[in-house]
Formats: C-alpha cells, structure tokens, sequence
C-alpha cells in the first residue's frame, strides 16, 4: 500500500495567518505569533487575540528545544506517502509553554512522556518543515 | 446551576426511526435519511406531511429542505443545524426543541444520515495540493502524519494514561473494558452489525494494534445507515398516539481554549484528557435538577473507547483518572452504570451519535433488548473534542 511515488501532504505557506510560521522555518527558525498589544503567545496563530481583543500580528523567535507531551505510533496506513509504522510526536516548548509542536519520526522509538526534545529543519522541495526528535538521538547523530 | 428559562419536560421525543446499519446500504443520503424520518414518524403517530421543522447535522449531505420534500411536508416552516458532526445529535434535539418552544414550528424531525462506510469515510485525505489555511489549520497536522480521528486519540489516551498514573497495559484493560461491555450489548440486540459476534478480553487484546495504544477494537464501526427522532410539545404528545418520552435537560458546551479549525486543534488545548463535555455537565444536570448519580443508564458518544473514559469524568460519574475503575465494574443492564445497551457505535453501528439518542428513548420507553429494569432517567451524550452536547430524558410515568 506504501507508494514510494506519492508525494507526502506539504502545508501552504502562504496563508494569512500562518505563513509566517514557515517562512521562519525556511530561514532555520522556530517563530510563534504573539500579541502585539498584551504579548501572550497565541499558537496556533491567528491575528486577533482572544485574551485582550487586540488585532496585530507580531512572532517571536523561540528555541528550539521541548518536552515531549505525548505521541502515537501509527501502525495502520493511511496516506501513501507515509510508510508504518511511523511515529507523530506532540512536543511543548521550552520557551512557550502553551505552545505544542507536531513532528513525525520513523518507526517506533522508545520514547518517555516528558522527555527533551530537538528540533530541526525538514526540507521538502520548496518547503521547510520543523520537526523533533529525542535530544540524546540528535546528538549521537551530530 | 439553576436556569430560570429552562423548561424540564415542555417537549418531548414521540417518535424514533432508524434503518438497517451495514457496510454497504447501496442507497443514498436522502434516501436513508427519508427512510428513518418516515419510521419515526410513523411511529409517533404523525402523517409526514405535518412535519413543519426539521434540523440536520452540519456534515450531513442532505439538506432540510430536500428531506423535507421526499417527506411530502405541506410546508417547511424551520430548519436549522448543529454540529460539528458527532457533537450535534443531542444539540440538534436542543434546537428543535428551541423552535418548538419559540413557536417557530409543532413538529420537528430530527435526523443524521450518512454512508460512512461506503461513501465518504473519516480521515481519508485526497489528492490536493498544499494542504491548510484558511482557517483549518490543517498545515499544523497532515504533514506530519496527523490525518485520522484514531490517530487524534491515541495521541490524547497516552497523554491521559501518563497524567493518572495508568501503565499502558492499565489503560488496555480499561479501553477494553468499555469495548467488552459494548460489545456484550450487541450480541443481544439484533440491529446491532455485531449481533451473536461475541469477543473476549483475549479477542481484544489480540486486535491489530492502529494507532498505539489503541487498537481495532478500540475504533468505532464505519456504518451506513441513518436514524431520526421527531420531537412536540409533550402537551401535544398526550394526544398521539406514539409513546412520549419528555426531554428534561438538553446542553451544549464548548469551554475555553478550544482552539480555531476543527478536530485536531484540540491537541492545543490547555488539556487534551477534558473535553467540552466538562463544560457541558453543571448545565445539563442543573437544568434537569439531577446529578450524575441519578442517572440509571447512559448512552456515551464512543467513537473510540478512550472517548467514554473521558466523558464519564468529565460529566462527573467518576472522579478524574477514575473511570478505567468504574469500566472494570459492571457496565451491563444490572451494574452500577448501564453503558451503551445499544452497542453503542464501537458495537451497534456508527451514526455520528444519533443511535444513541434512539437507544436512550428506548430504555425509557421500556422498549430495549437489553433493558434496565425500571429505568427513569436516561442521559445521552454527543462527543468532543471541538464541542459537546448531551441529553437527559425521563420516563413518561
Ligand atoms: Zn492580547
């Protein structure tokens, strides 16, 4: 069921709200919408703030680094494009605790809720995708 | 929580209908959707030309006025909607109710009609270009594999079994618990697709694992099928001929920081173990001036089985991290909690929650195959995560 040939799902990046996100991501930067009025993080990003009503668009640059919150082994197919067993992991930042993250790694790795995890920077033709991976992993394979 | 303007009781559910739930019903939404009406108006007693409301599901194909013209219906005088899918059937009784009570229509049908199995099924993401924006925010999601509603709960029933403490093989034998008890349901109720198709823990836990940790049998039935249920004042009720069964609360929550886009936003919510169910619970009871101890049997939204766990904290039967607990004692007609006597959708079929509505008439009615003796308050729930509503019936006595 797996087909080498199809192309994996990549995300617009162009969009209003959420372009920015990715064009940080293309220059190797994680990039959170905040406030520009009360500066609370607002993830996912949308221009008005449901905390103080305000309409302005600011990011921020945040590390990247986090822990990780919690994750599913997929083991069923569903997409053509993303061979199983693969594993979607949910990571919270570091730098912005209200703020997860989604990445994707291959296969089933031992994994521990709460755990530090790494960012880094997928890049898919034209498109840069922040993923995360345990930070012990990442620094085994630096 | 005390609601002046609440009515318990003022309308009623006096008619349900359903059809046969399969894999491939090899008819359309419409018809499936006139089918059921017809059999829940037939079974109030009320010609369907008299039919001057009708309320849908906002993912339903079919249209209130389309069904409302295969009905025969004189005149349409209110039509609304409700959802997002699975929250909507209790929300959408609440709506035909609102209309009732507001004078904007007598006779209400309310109705869910879907080929899921065969025609459009859940999570299946098609061929498109750059995926996301506008709103949906699923460029956060399907790049990274994100792309089904089970995958979506596997993700919050780890999270859940790490924040009460629960080994993986823990949350197993809670998960299954609530597939056993569903299960044990269907096998005596001959609607049900897994009627005489009987399971054992050992069944369950050897079931492929799809999204880990939860596996097939954790996962609802994908089903054709629709199912309705016609809703009048309960005054009107007395002079039908159909069996009345009065609505003494209806509630919808949402909570605060869901989250904009649909299902898989809720990840970001402050907590992914607590739905809008939570918020959905002070009012439901209060209005009918119960709590959840009251309640003789429940139908539990169960697109997957860590569904249940979560709502039966959130609507208070157990305390937080409890519910794993409770699924080990008895769920059957004479436990402490009839759960699901339907089957439920992880048993019964999967009709976006609408079958759980009918199921809950029926055991107030006295009318169900696996019937709790004496049962007079009957709650019903219709799911999380974007929101919930939910409902608790009585019986006409
Ligand atoms: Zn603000």
């Amino acid at each position: 069921m797996t087909d080498p040939q199809a192309a994996p799902l990549l995300p617009v990046t162009d969009d209003v709200d959420t372009g920015e996100f990715f064009a940080a991501a293309a220059r190797g930067e994680l990039a959170i919408r905040v406030c520009g009025e009360c500066r609370v993080d607002l993830h996912l990003p949308r221009e008005n703030c449901p905390r103080c009503g305000a309409f302005t668009r600011e990011w921020r640059t945040v590390g990247p680094t986090g822990t990780l919150y919690s994750w599913t082994v997929v083991e069923h197919q569903v997409h053509p494009a993303y061979p199983v067993p693969y594993t979607v992991v949910l990571v919270e930042l570091d730098d912005a605790k209200d703020v997860r993250l989604l990445g994707r790694i291959d296969g089933r790795p031992a994994l521990e809720i709460g755990q530090p995890m790494q960012a880094w920077f997928e890049q898919i033709g034209d498109v840069t995708l922040p993923q995360w991976r345990p930070t012990s992993s990442q620094e085994e394979n630096a | 929580m005390s609601d002046a303007t609440w009515k318990p009781g003022a309308c009623s559910i006096v008619g349900i209908g359903a059809t046969d739930f399969s894999k491939a019903s090899g008819r359309s939404p419409l018809t499936l959707a006139a089918q059921a009406s017809r059999a829940a108006l037939a079974d109030a007693g009320i010609d369907p030309r008299q039919v001057d409301g009708i309320v849908r599901c906002d993912m339903d194909l079919v249209s209130a006025p389309a069904l409302a013209d295969s009905l025969g219906v004189a005149d349409l005088t209110y039509w609304g909607e409700a959802g997002p899918g699975g929250s909507g059937p209790a929300a959408m009784v609440g709506q035909a109710v609102a209309a009732v009570q507001a004078g904007l229509a007598t006779t209400v049908v309310v109705f869910r009609s879907l080929n899921g199995r065969s025609g459009n099924r859940y999570g299946l993401v098609g061929e498109r270009g750059a995926t996301g924006g506008d709103g949906s925010y699923e460029e956060f999601f399907l790049p990274y594999g994100m792309q089904t509603a089970g995958q979506f709960f596997a993700v919050a029933a780890r999270r859940y079994a790490h924040e009460h403490g629960l080994s993986i093989d823990g949350l197993a034998h809670g998960l299954g618990s609530i597939a056993l008890a569903s299960r044990a349901h269907a096998n005596r109720n001959p609607d049900a697709q897994f009627f005489q198709r009987t399971m054992t823990r050992d069944d369950y836990l050897a079931s492929r694992m799809l999204a880990d940790p939860l596996r097939l049998f954790d996962f609802c039935l994908e089903s054709d099928g629709a199912a309705a249920v016609v809703v009048t004042t309960t005054e009107r009720a007395r002079d039908l001929a159909g069996s009345a069964v009065p609505i003494l609360s209806v509630a919808q929550g949402t909570g605060h920081g869901v989250q904009p886009g649909q299902m898989f936003p809720a990840l970001l919510r402050p907590s992914i173990t607590s739905w809008p169910s939570a918020a959905a619970a002070p009012t439901l009871f209060g209005r009918a001036g119960i709590s959840a101890g009251d309640v003789d049997v429940a139908q539990v939204y169960d697109c997957f089985t860590i569904t249940v766990l979560i709502q039966l904290e959130d609507y208070g039967f157990v305390a937080p991290g409890q519910a794993a607990h409770l699924a080990e004692s008895d769920l059957s007609v004479g436990g402490l909690l009839p759960l699901n006597t339907s089957g439920g959708h992880l048993s019964e079929a999967y009709i976006h929650g609408m079958n759980h509505v009918l199921e809950g008439v029926r055991q107030v009615r006295g009318t169900s195959t696996n019937q709790v003796e004496g049962a007079e308050i009957s709650f019903v729930t219709s799911a999380p995560p974007p929101g919930a509503s939910a409902l608790v019936l009585g019986a006409d006595r």
